[in-house]
């Protein structure tokens, strides 16, 4: 029956999200926070997260690629973003953004290069695991 | 600036401490939240409602401070965010230290022990690092029933 299969989908998803590490308990805050005043709460937060990343990590780019670093500035912007990751549970987002202000601390302009390309990545790679997840939540919730 | 209504009452704590017609208390805890950060805002304003708390927020501190200064004895406690562009956390809390009685408390993703230590020495009444969970927020009541508690004797 569809509707057990989207379910169990949707179960093992989340289960592997959290096993591998993508998220943490924080999300499981967001989930709990969803009631019927607010139906997409989560969704909605986390469209909030991706506006935010966006900007910021546009930012970042500029910050890095215009002329002499300035450290402070990056180490800014990354604070930020480590505070709205953390907020959503983005577990391996937040942790490189700790990796990244370690470098920034450090004044190692190299580091600091090389640990954004491994921000980025997380950061698309959770953001494409979470809209395929939220996406089969919806749908499984749709079959009533 | 979005301001949440739970209750229509607006209720001033008699200096007494006693709490006034309020028998749902912590229900109605009237606070206003500080963050520039639109997804942590969107967070914590989820987390107090569901605390059953009175919610306001602010997204810049000198809106604030502008709100706070207006609507004075309209606000139990303060909670806001340390690291944000213009105004801080840090100069937010200096100010309402010298003009108001309002209990504050700092968030922040920081850690680093010296920067938890300048909240404190500046007088927030507690430092929260993010992320916050609810279980927390369910017990800031604390710091107003004790600046209350230590006005009064």
């Amino acid at each position: 029956m569809d509707r057990n299969r989207l379910h169990n989908q949707v179960a093992s998803m989340r289960r592997s999200l959290f096993d591998q590490g993508y998220l943490d308990d924080q999300f499981i805050q967001l989930e709990e926070l969803q009631d019927d005043t607010n139906p997409n709460f989560v969704q909605e937060v986390v469209t909030l997260f991706y506006n935010d990343s966006a900007r910021l990590i546009q930012n970042i780019e500029q910050a890095l690629n215009s002329g002499p670093i300035d450290f402070c500035k990056l180490d800014d912007y990354m604070h930020q973003f480590k505070g709205s990751s953390s907020s959503i549970g983005a577990k391996k987002v937040t942790n490189e953004c700790t990796a990244f202000r370690e470098y920034c601390n450090a004044e190692n302009a190299e580091g600091c290069i090389r640990s954004f390309q491994q921000v980025k990545q997380e950061y698309a790679i959770l953001k494409r695991k979470l809209e395929v997840y939220l996406q089969t939540v919806r749908q499984a919730s749709q079959t009533a | 600036m979005n301001s949440s209504n739970g209750n229509g009452s607006m209720s001033t704590a008699s200096s007494s401490g006693a709490w006034n017609g309020r028998d749902q208390f912590p229900a109605g805890l009237r606070v206003l939240v500080v963050d520039d950060d639109q997804t942590c805002l969107m967070v914590f304003e989820k987390m107090l409602k569901t605390c059953l708390y009175q919610v306001t927020k602010c997204n810049k501190a000198e809106t604030a401070l502008s709100v706070l200064r207006e609507h004075k004895n309209e606000f139990d406690i303060v909670i806001s965010d340390v690291h944000m562009p213009d105004m801080d956390g840090f100069e937010l809390l200096k100010h309402i230290n010298s003009e108001m009685d309002l209990p504050v408390i700092l968030i922040s993703a920081d850690a680093r022990k010296q920067v938890v230590m300048k909240g404190v020495t500046y007088g927030a009444c507690d430092y929260l690092i993010k992320p916050v969970r609810i279980e927390t927020l369910k017990n800031i009541w604390q710091h107003v029933v004790r600046k209350k508690a230590r006005n009064t004797f």
